[in-house]
């Protein structure tokens, strides 16, 4: 084991936690440990494309993401004298992303059980415990921070000067502290009310939440720089009070300009003092968390299974035998339950509802559409974006090693299997998101739409079969979730290519009378074909 | 004989479920205790409350001649533990895990990793003792938390399902550590399910059934006292449990698709 460059820093404040009553060579001894383990696992937003060998520092070199991000902020921050305005915007993006990597990277550390058997066994006192773990996690904000800020910050020191520069670093301090307390007190008022299954239900769908916004807040921000202007002028509303970062943009105005009106003071204070109360209310309660964090271990309350006549009857005319029926609600409950597909797959599930809908503003910018003839609801097609990364996390889990269950069953070969889990997802996932968007958009183009829209339905079900049949890996949740690799991410991006052909397709045929009521029926009785002869073939 | 663990009447509330209904226990040194009860009889929950997992619990307990609630620290020096559900960091390997926890115990570097060197060597697993835990087999996950609990000489052991997971030599060898350990005056509570492995092992049984103590001696005294032959009989009888014939049978008959 190696010696962190870090914690030699750390030693040089050693009087400071000495004085605080923490027992510094122990904190050092757990940080240390802490550290090392971190470095063999890699962040998610990065797992998807890393090589089995190269996972050391894994955190460290995934930082370039954010330093990328951290460029976005050079215009907000390196230039321009509307404080009030920009330094809102800047905050707000800061704050967003460093929540989002506190949610989803750091989760694990907050709410390590571990921790209490192993540690807490120990000779060591509470107060050192808790302390290492505040110092781990604010180790790593550092270093995020650090990436997200520095180049900024550093253009900001030529172009804003040094007391610009002071302010944003000290104000950046503050807010992180804000972070991590805020984050920690939303922990506990969830563990206060709920069990551990549902905090980490809730972390899941906040990080769920949170990569959809940032994919939708991607697209949304290029696009914005359109219609920002930056020489907008801002002034205080009292209905401003709720936005958080308008506090830490205050006192720019407030120091740099000179500003001395109520709610510039009001917001100023309130951005110093609010960080370091809620800090204090964290450090209060951190003993009723670490009650409640029990919770996580207990067991949760069990739901009676509710039997749907009418459900089970769909279900035999969708699925036909037995085996396959089974399979498919096994599946059903995979992607229900399993957080990390979930995780994987939802945010694009949301995304490919939302993307239709980009598509159609993009192509119709500045014209004028007349939504009672135009072919722009073949816009829908995109939301099939999603199909090929869905079949493909389908063939992973995170607890593959149970596949091995399906080697002791009395099966002939594993269609029923693979029939019974695409067909899941076609029914769970893909249909509800599809029937959502069909009602939108036969609300905005009219109920004319419909033949179209049963034509794309049955087309999805053709291109899942296609997409199936391109992945290599065809066994449901077999393999792990690191295994997916780039060679896999190019499939994907190919298998978009078919879907220009399907939609050129539709296009031409709907030009034709009824072209699309035959359309569907002919791909109908395609699709049954097809399905039929791919999972023939094996028997 | 210095008694090491006093234990008076020790009451603990989950909600308004009574866990502990008033616990008096005592050992001494060199003793080797069988703890043993059905499940959810608080076994586990006098061991979290004595090695401080757990507080807000109603008497006292006494470790080595001092109450726990004065020294909340120190006197977790001298104890060792194995749970039986152990959450291990296992991105470590053996030797950063092992080394780490010596260190937490104030071992050194170099003293802990000779010691858990030799004792994993020891143990069969010397070939193990730089990969991750998390390749390692149960059994080998096994010793590895047995060799954890004992790095640092404690004087007072808690087993819980300790040789859960090992072949018949480990277990073998495991028992000549108990053995030894407690020759050399170390005191251990050994909790199991495994009525043959307690009688055999234990030189004091005690019974904890529905929050109280049931019954406490050695296996000679709860055999004069009951009229059973063997722990596994003893611990049906004290428990008041005689259906296990009639459940196994209608559990077969269920099995064969008749009816309940």
């Amino acid at each position: 084991m190696t010696d962190f460059k870090m914690l030699r820093l750390l030693d040089k404040f050693r009087w400071l936690f000495i004085k605080m009553g923490i027992d510094y060579d122990m904190m050092r001894k757990i940080l240390h440990i802490k550290l090392t383990m971190d470095e063999r696992k890699v962040p998610t937003l990065f797992n998807q494309n890393k090589k089995k060998d190269n996972q050391k520092y894994g955190y460290i070199k995934s930082l370039w993401i954010y330093m990328l991000f951290g460029l976005i902020l050079i215009p907000l921050m390196g230039f321009g004298q509307n404080f009030l305005f920009q330094m809102s915007i800047a905050f707000a993006m800061i704050i967003f992303l460093i929540m989002t990597s506190l949610i989803s990277d750091f989760s694990s550390v907050l709410l390590d059980v571990r921790d209490k058997s192993i540690l807490s066994t120990k000779p060591i006192s509470a107060k050192t415990i808790n302390a290492a773990k505040f110092m781990h996690i604010f180790i790593y904000l550092s270093y995020l921070t650090l990436a997200l800020t520095a180049i900024p910050l550093i253009v900001s020191l030529f172009t804003q000067g040094i007391v610009f520069f002071i302010l944003t670093g000290l104000e950046i301090l503050l807010m992180n502290l804000f972070i991590v307390a805020i984050t920690a007190i939303l922990y506990i008022a969830i563990l206060r009310f709920f069990d551990g299954e549902k905090l980490k239900d809730m972390i899941n769908y906040v990080q769920i939440a949170l990569s959809l916004m940032l994919m939708i807040g991607y697209q949304v921000l290029i696009r914005s720089f359109e219609f920002v202007n930056l020489d907008m002028v801002v002034s205080f509303h009292w209905w401003n009070l709720f936005l958080i970062p308008m506090w830490f943009a205050a006192p720019y105005e407030l120091i740099l300009h000179g500003d001395t009106s109520l709610l510039t003071v009001i917001y100023t204070i309130l951005a110093v003092i609010v960080p370091i109360i809620s800090i204090w209310i964290y450090i209060k309660l951190i003993p009723t968390f670490e009650r409640n964090l029990q919770k996580l271990l207990s067991t949760s309350k069990s739901k009676k299974e509710k039997n749907n006549r009418l459900k089970s009857f769909l279900l035999t005319i969708v699925c036909r035998t037995h085996e396959e029926r089974a399979f498919y609600r096994f599946a059903a409950l995979m992607m229900k339950q399993e957080r990390e597909f979930k995780l994987k797959v939802y945010p694009s599930l949301g995304f490919s509802f939302i993307i239709p809908f980009i598509f159609m503003f993009t192509f119709s910018r500045g014209e004028e559409v007349d939504y009672a003839s135009s072919m722009s609801y073949l816009n829908i097609y995109f939301s099939m974006m999603i199909i090929p990364s869905a079949v493909l996390m389908l063939g992973h889990s995170a607890k593959y090693k149970a596949a091995w269950i399906y080697k002791t069953l009395p099966l002939k070969d594993y269609t029923d299997l693979q029939k019974g889990s695409l067909k899941a997802f076609l029914i769970k996932l893909y249909t509800p998101l599809f029937l959502v968007l069909s009602i939108v958009f036969s609300y905005i183009y009219g109920i004319r739409i419909i033949p179209d829209l049963l034509a794309v339905l049955v087309t999805s079900w053709l291109y899942t079969i296609l997409c199936f049949v391109m992945m290599t890996n065809k066994l449901p949740f077999t393999k792990p979730y690191d295994e997916v690799n780039d060679a896999q991410g190019w499939k994907i991006l190919l298998l978009l290519l078919p879907l220009g052909v399907l939609v050129g397709l539709h296009y031409l045929i709907a030009q034709i009378t009824y072209g699309s009521t035959i359309y569907f029926i002919v791909l109908f009785f395609i699709n049954i074909l097809i399905w039929k002869l791919v999972f023939k073939s094996k028997k | 004989m210095e008694e090491i663990l006093t234990i008076t009447n020790l009451t603990k509330n989950y909600g308004n479920k009574e866990i502990l209904k008033g616990i008096d226990l005592h050992a001494a040194r060199g003793e080797i205790i069988g703890y043993i009860g059905p499940n959810g009889a608080g076994k586990s929950t006098t061991v979290k409350l004595i090695l401080g997992l757990e507080g807000d619990y109603g008497g006292e307990i006494k470790l080595f001649g001092k109450s726990i609630g004065q020294d909340k620290i120190d006197y977790k020096r001298r104890i060792g533990y194995v749970p039986e559900i152990a959450d291990v960091y296992d991105n470590l390997t053996g030797y950063e895990y092992l080394t780490f926890i010596g260190q937490l115990y104030g071992l050194e570097l170099e003293e802990a990793a000779d010691k858990s060197k030799s004792l994993m060597e020891l143990f069969g697993v010397g070939e193990a003792y730089h990969s991750r835990i998390s390749s390692y087999s149960k059994g080998m996950r096994q010793k590895l938390l047995i060799i954890a609990s004992l790095i640092h000489n404690p004087d007072l052991l808690f087993l819980d399902e300790p040789i859960n997971g090992l072949d018949a030599n480990s277990v073998m060898i495991f028992k000549e550590i108990l053995t030894q350990l407690a020759a050399n005056g170390k005191t251990i509570f050994y909790s199991s399910h495994i009525m043959d492995v307690v009688e055999k092992i234990s030189s004091r049984i005690i019974l904890l059934y529905d929050g109280k103590i049931a019954a406490d001696g050695t296996f000679a005294q709860l055999k004069a006292d009951n009229t059973e032959g063997t722990l596994e009989r003893i611990f049906n009888q004290l428990t008041g449990f005689h259906e296990h014939q009639e459940i196994g049978e209608k559990f077969v008959s269920v099995v064969r698709g008749g009816q309940l």
